[in-house]
C-alpha cells in the first residue's frame, strides 16, 4: 500500500463516524397504537402557578399554553341511522379532537413521604392502564378487589403500600388495612379540572389516589348520557330552551371554540332524548352530561371564567382549606404541602399527559411556592407566576425505580430526592427511552460492535503504511 | 468501588488528553519540543491504555451489569469508553511499529486524526461519566449543539450499521493483502 491511500482509509472512518453521528437516534422510536405507544413531538411545556389562601379558603391558578382548546369530550355523532361514539380514550391524540384538555394536581400533607420527593412517579404501579404490558382486562375484572369490589378492567393510579408486593398489581392489601391506611393519611388527593366534563357548570372534579385512583364520595359534575339497551343517548338538548336539539359535527371539530355559545350538556338544558325527531346526519349530542356537583366531590369550583385565550388557559380553582372530608387534604396557615402537577392538552387522555417534579407549598412557611395571604375579598393575584417545566413521562413505574434495574435504587432507598440527579429534559427523554428498551438496547450494543470494527478495519487498512518504515522497536 | 473508579478516571484522562497534544506538537512542530514529544508519547499512551483498562474494569463494579445496561447515560459511558479505548489502542501500535516515520508525512495526518478523534471521545466519556456522578460540565452543551442529546442512548439505524461494517471491510482487506504480501 502506497501512502496516498492513507487519505482514503481515513475519509471511509471519518465518513463511517461521521454518518453513525448524524444519524444516531433514528431508526428505532416510532408510533405503534398496538403496543400503546405513541411519543409526543414536543416532550416538555411550561406551567405557571399561583397560590393564595385567606385562613378559611384556598385558590389555585394554572396558566399554560396550548395551541387549540379542547373542551368537547366524548361525542355521539349520528352516521347511517346510528349514534357513534367520538371520544373514547384513545393511544395518544384523539384524532377528531373530541377529548377534554385538563389540569390535575396531586397533594398530600406529608403522610406519604416518598411523594414529596419523587412525586407522582410513585403512583405508577405494576401494568398500569396503557402501559405497552399492561394488565389483562379480563384478569383485573376477575380481581376479587380491583375487578369484583371496585368493577375495574384496569389498573390506575396507586400508591406503592397498598400492594403486598410493590411489583404485583394484584397484590392489594386486605380491606382492613387499606381503610386504616386512609385512615391515618397515607393517600393523595387529586384535584382534577376537566375542560369538558366539569368547567362548563363551573366545577373541578375532586379525587383520591389509594389503592386506586377514586373520586372522592358524593355526586360528580358529569355522568354518562347513554343508554346502552337502545343504543342512543339518554337525554338531548332542550329545544325551547336552547334553540336545537344536538350540536353539529362541524362546530365540534373547529378549532374555534365559542365559550359564550353551548358546546355541552348539562341538566339546566336536557330533556329526555326523542327518538323520533328527525336526527339528521352530523348531529352531535354530548355523550356526558353536566350537573352540579354535591358532597366531598364538589368541594372545588372554578373561578370566573376558566377559558382559553391567546393561546393559553387560564384556571383558577377555590376549596375550603379544610372541608372535613376523610377523602380530602386539608390545608392550614403555616402548613407545609407537597404538590405534583400534571396537563393534558392536545386532545390526549390517559398516560399521555405532561408531569411535574414534587414541589412544597408553604402557608407562611419556606417552600418552593409560597402561597400569599389574602386579607380581603379573592386574591388579587398580585405576586409573581411560579414556574415550572412539565414533562413527558413515558413508561417508568415504580417497581421498576427501585429495583435493581435502576441505578439510582439505592439512592431512592436512601431518601435522596429525585431532583438531586435528575430534571425534566433528562426525564422526558428517558421515559421515551423506557418504551423502546429492548429495540434500543439492541441497536446500541450493535452500534458499539460496529464502531470498533471500523476502527479495527481502519487500523488493518493503515498499518502496513507503518510497517514499511519501520520493523518495531521504540522511537 | 464508586470512589476508586472516579479516581482512576483521571489517568485515562490525562495521559490521554497529553497524548493527543503530544502527537500535535510532534506531528506539526518542529524543534526539540517536537523530538521529545516524538520520543515520550508511546509511553504515555500505553499508560494510558493501561489507566483505561484499570478504570473500566473498576466501572463494573459500581452498579450492577442490569442497571448499566438499562441506562441511556451508562449505555453511552460504555460506548464511548470502548471507542476511546480502541483508538488510542491503535495509537500505541501505530506509534510502536512506525516509530520516528509515524510523525511524517501523511502518516502524520492519521496521528492528528486519530488524536483528535480519541481526545473527542474520551472527552465524551467524561463528560457522561460527570452527569453519572452528578457533576456535569458545560461541555455538554458540544454535543448537543452538534446534534445528540446526551440523555439519549447513541445508537444507529440498521442501514448505517451496514455501512460500517462494508466500510470496515473496504478498510481492512487491502491491509490485509498487503500485509501478506509483506509476510511472504
Amino acid at each position: 500500500m502506497r501512502d496516498k491511500a492513507i487519505p482514503l482509509l481515513l475519509a471511509g472512518g471519518l465518513v463511517g463516524l461521521g454518518l453513525a453521528w448524524v444519524t444516531q437516534g433514528s431508526g428505532v422510536i416510532h408510533n405503534d397504537p398496538d403496543r400503546n405507544l405513541y411519543i409526543p413531538d414536543q416532550l416538555t411545556m411550561p406551567l405557571q402557578v399561583k397560590v393564595a389562601h385567606d385562613g378559611e379558603r384556598i385558590w389555585f391558578r394554572y396558566r399554560w399554553p396550548t395551541e387549540r382548546p379542547h373542551v368537547y369530550h366524548d361525542m355521539l355523532r349520528y352516521t347511517d341511522g346510528e349514534w357513534v361514539r367520538h371520544g373514547a380514550s384513545p393511544v395518544g391524540p384523539q384524532p377528531e379532537g373530541t377529548y377534554e384538555d385538563r389540569v390535575t394536581m396531586l397533594v398530600d400533607d406529608g403522610s406519604v413521604p416518598d411523594f414529596g420527593r419523587y412525586g407522582g412517579y410513585i403512583t405508577v404501579g405494576d401494568r398500569m392502564r396503557f402501559f405497552s404490558d399492561e394488565a389483562p382486562a379480563e384478569a383485573v375484572a376477575a380481581h376479587p378487589y380491583l375487578g369484583e369490589t371496585l368493577g375495574q378492567t384496569e389498573v390506575r393510579k396507586h400508591l406503592p403500600e397498598t400492594r403486598g408486593d410493590v411489583a404485583q398489581w394484584d397484590s392489594v392489601v386486605d380491606a382492613p388495612q387499606l381503610a386504616a391506611q386512609q385512615a391515618s393519611g397515607y393517600f393523595l388527593d387529586l384535584w382534577h379540572w376537566r375542560a369538558g366534563r366539569s368547567n362548563a357548570v363551573g366545577m373541578s372534579d375532586d379525587q383520591w389516589v389509594g389503592e386506586h385512583r377514586h373520586s372522592d364520595a358524593g355526586q360528580g359534575p358529569y355522568t354518562t348520557n347513554w343508554d346502552a339497551e337502545n343504543a342512543r343517548p339518554q337525554w338531548m338538548f332542550d329545544p325551547e330552551a336552547t334553540g336545537r336539539h344536538a350540536l353539529r359535527w362541524e362546530d365540534v371539530t373547529a378549532e374555534r371554540v365559542d365559550f359564550d355559545g353551548l358546546y355541552y350538556l348539562a341538566e339546566a338544558f336536557a330533556v329526555p332524548f326523542d327518538p323520533d325527531h328527525d336526527w339528521q346526519e352530523g348531529d352531535v349530542i354530548p355523550r356526558r352530561l353536566l350537573r352540579e356537583g354535591e358532597g366531598s366531590r364538589g368541594d372545588i369550583r372554578v373561578v370566573g371564567d376558566a377559558r382559553w385565550s391567546d393561546g393559553y388557559w387560564d384556571v383558577t380553582l377555590v376549596r375550603d382549606l379544610d372541608t372535613g372530608q376523610p377523602d380530602d387534604k386539608a390545608f392550614a396557615p403555616q402548613g407545609h404541602y407537597d404538590l405534583a402537577f400534571a396537563v393534558h392538552r392536545n386532545a390526549t387522555g390517559s398516560r399521555w399527559h405532561y408531569v411535574s417534579l414534587p414541589y412544597s407549598l408553604g402557608l407562611g412557611r419556606e417552600a418552593d411556592i409560597l402561597a400569599s395571604r389574602v386579607t380581603e375579598g379573592a386574591p388579587d393575584w398580585s405576586q409573581p407566576w411560579f414556574d415550572l417545566t412539565l414533562y413527558y413521562p413515558g413508561q417508568v413505574d415504580w417497581p421498576l425505580l427501585i429495583s435493581e434495574a435502576h441505578a439510582g435504587a439505592e439512592d431512592i432507598a436512601a431518601g435522596l430526592p429525585v431532583r438531586a440527579h435528575h430534571h425534566e429534559r433528562q426525564l422526558a427523554h428517558y421515559g421515551v427511552e423506557m418504551e423502546f428498551q429492548d429495540a434500543i438496547r439492541r441497536q446500541w450494543a450493535l452500534t458499539l460492535v460496529a464502531g470498533l470494527l471500523l476502527l479495527a478495519g481502519l487500523f488493518i487498512g493503515l498499518l502496513p503504511a507503518f510497517r514499511r518504515h519501520h520493523s518495531g522497536g521504540t522511537p | 468501588m464508586t470512589g476508586m473508579h472516579h479516581m482512576l478516571a483521571h489517568f485515562p484522562v490525562a495521559f490521554w488528553a497529553l497524548a493527543s497534544l503530544m502527537i500535535l506538537v510532534g506531528v506539526l512542530a518542529r524543534g526539540r519540543l517536537a523530538d521529545l514529544c516524538q520520543a515520550a508519547l508511546l509511553p504515555v499512551l500505553i499508560l494510558g491504555v493501561l489507566g483505561a483498562l484499570a478504570t473500566m474494569l473498576s466501572g463494573y463494579g459500581v452498579w450492577s451489569l442490569e442497571a448499566l445496561l438499562h441506562s441511556p447515560l451508562t449505555r453511552n459511558h460504555l460506548l464511548m469508553a470502548f471507542w476511546s479505548l480502541a483508538v488510542y489502542l491503535m495509537l500505541v501500535v501505530l506509534v510502536w511499529v512506525g516509530g520516528r516515520d509515524a510523525f511524517s508525512g501523511l502518516r502524520g495526518l492519521v496521528l492528528v486524526v486519530l488524536g483528535l478523534l480519541g481526545a473527542w471521545l474520551f472527552a465524551l466519556t467524561g463528560t457522561l461519566g460527570g452527569h453519572l456522578a452528578g457533576a456535569p460540565t458545560f461541555f455538554s452543551a458540544l454535543p448537543r449543539l452538534l446534534g445528540w442529546e446526551l440523555y439519549t442512548t447513541f445508537y444507529v439505524p440498521t442501514w448505517v450499521l451496514g455501512v460500517m461494517v462494508l466500510l470496515a471491510i473496504a478498510a481492512a482487506v487491502p491491509g490485509f493483502r498487503r500485509l501478506k504480501r509483506t509476510h511472504r
